[in-house]
């Protein structure tokens, strides 16, 4: 297969494109790549954490009928850096409950699904609680992407509702010692009456092509 | 019938061959105002301890006197640190970008002069020495790799998933990891060559490590509160000690081979790491059991008979000892 940078070579060569500048093409070739790479950067990683569960089911739908949390949805599509749509990811998440354990036991709240086609995900689950010793580490669902090709990405999502950030993640997200970036902590849209709320997320995800 | 009633109550509330605190406080050290301790480590002799402290400084302390040795400000935010067994060397993994990139030093412990200088390499957030001190290992979640300590190359000897727990056997020729991928592996430092494989059977992360004396068996422990005896040439599981108090958090066994220092930490509340035990091995009977509220235990070292280790509380380390 070809590659942008074998592309822009042929183009180059067969007079489709003109390089109407004093640079060399080894040059103005390094500069489009620089380019191509920043379009989209990589999704930032973050911590696998001790609580992770191998075999995990596949399975998007980790909130059961009844259970007690704020109803969350959780949706995006995995790209490249190249900005690319990456349609043979697998995502993997886990998280506690809403009262902030994890299930060591069974596999409640972990589950594992391909993007479909448009390299698109969506998970229906709670809004994971604080853990319980009153820490600092705030609420989040963790992600590991993998895809052929690709650098596995090992990260997790945070919530720009919670109350640790105090309404300003940009300012407060080292308040949480895990968060060395901002870009981890996503927008929450909440739907729905008061006495029925949902929480909607979505995250776009960004692999590092190998 | 209330005297009877008293009476066995009070005879019901003596625990009958319940291991006892004895633990005992033997120093401490103090931080500057609003400076914690976030790791550190006991040299093998006994006579060092270092900690990585939250205004990024890596602090040594001399263990006899009490008496603050050196605080390195590298400028750069130090994520693991570890003493060479001969106690001449001291090595500081720093974190160069999160979670992605990470550096590594070696100072020496006389001058403190920065003696090696591993740069721009995986991130690093577990150090172990060989007993030789020829290599050194490290690893994170990302994967674990071992320098060779006089010439800097790194090897890559564990793949993503496999590398939060690693240790040296006794006569350095093997180092073995394990990580949440539910293997153990054994490798050879000097080529990176894998030499076995061993299956742990259970899906939560592996957290620990520790070979026995004689090097011919191996401790692991991990999330699922269960401590797995293992012999190391075959990677045959010998025995397991299961239904451990907490998550079995640091594993180390004691120079006779007889007993095991066990750290969990809670699986309620999961930042306490405030409970240690002493094991026998032949039964898995708790000789000692220590439990201190309000205190992170950061793992220790047999030191003669006794198991010294070290404890944060508020703004100051202390030095914890059971025989």
């Amino acid at each position: 297969m070809l590659t942008r940078r074998d592309i822009l070579q042929k183009c180059v060569a067969l007079g489709s494109v003109i390089i109407a500048t004093q640079a060399s093409l080894e040059g103005m070739l390094a500069a489009f790549q620089d380019h191509e790479k920043q379009i989209h950067r990589p999704t930032p990683p973050n911590p696998l954490g001790p609580f992770y569960k191998r075999l995990a089911p596949v399975n998007d739908v980790l909130r059961a009928p009844g259970d007690p949390g704020i109803p969350l949805t959780l949706s995006g599509q995995v790209f490249d850096t190249r900005g690319d749509v990456v349609t043979d990811a697998l995502i993997e998440i886990w998280q506690t409950n809403h009262q902030g354990y994890y299930d060591l036991d069974g596999y409640r709240y972990r589950g594992k699904r391909q993007v479909d086609k448009s390299g698109s995900y969506t998970f229906d689950s709670v809004i994971p609680g604080h853990y319980p010793d009153k820490s600092r580490i705030c609420q989040h669902v963790h992600y590991v992407v993998t895809a052929p090709g690709h650098t596995t990405l090992i990260t997790q999502l945070y919530f720009a509702t919670d109350p640790v950030f105090e309404g300003d993640p940009v300012k407060n997200y080292a308040r949480d010692p895990l968060i060395q970036t901002p870009e981890l902590i996503r927008p929450v849209v909440l739907t729905g009456d008061p006495n029925e709320v949902h929480a909607k997320v979505t995250w776009e995800l960004c692999l590092e092509r190998l | 019938m209330l005297s009877r009633i008293l009476a066995f109550l009070l005879v019901s509330s003596i625990p009958i061959a319940a291991p006892a605190q004895t633990a005992r406080q033997e120093k401490a050290m103090a931080l500057p105002a609003g400076v914690s301790i976030e790791e550190a480590t006991i040299s093998h002799a006994g006579n060092l301890v270092a900690a990585v402290c939250s205004d990024h400084s890596v602090r040594v302390w001399s263990i006899r006197s009490g008496e603050l040795l050196r605080s390195l400000n590298e400028a750069k935010e130090p994520s693991a640190v570890q003493f060479s067994d001969d106690e001449r060397s001291l090595a500081v993994a720093y974190d160069i970008r999160a979670y992605e990139k990470g550096a590594i030093k070696i100072f020496d412990v006389n001058s403190w002069q920065a003696r090696h200088d591993f740069g721009d390499g995986p991130p690093v957030w577990w150090l172990a020495f060989s007993p030789d001190s020829r290599h050194l290992a490290g690893g994170s979640e990302f994967g674990a790799y071992v320098w060779d300590v006089a010439t800097g190359k790194s090897t890559n000897i564990s793949p993503p998933f496999g590398g939060s727990a690693l240790a040296f056997s006794p006569d350095g020729t093997r180092v073995a990891t394990a990580g949440p991928d539910g293997f153990m592996r054994i490798y050879d430092p000097n080529t990176g060559a894998l030499q076995s494989t061993a299956t742990l059977g259970t899906l939560l992360e592996t957290m620990t490590l520790a070979f026995s004396p004689d090097g011919k068996t191996l401790l692991v422990g991990g999330v699922d509160k269960t401590i797995r005896v293992i012999e190391a040439a075959s990677g045959k599981i010998s025995r397991t000690i299961a239904k451990q108090p907490g998550l079995v958090w640091s594993l180390d066994v004691s120079p006779d081979g007889k007993n095991a220092v066990v750290v969990y930490r809670s699986a309620e509340s999961f930042l306490d790491v405030n409970h240690l035990e002493r094991l026998d091995l032949a039964n898995g009977a708790v000789l000692t059991d220590f439990k201190k509220p309000g205190i992170t235990i950061h793992g220790g070292m047999f030191v003669s008979d006794h198991y010294v280790f070290v404890v944060a509380s508020a703004n100051q380390l202390i030095l914890w000892s059971i025989p």
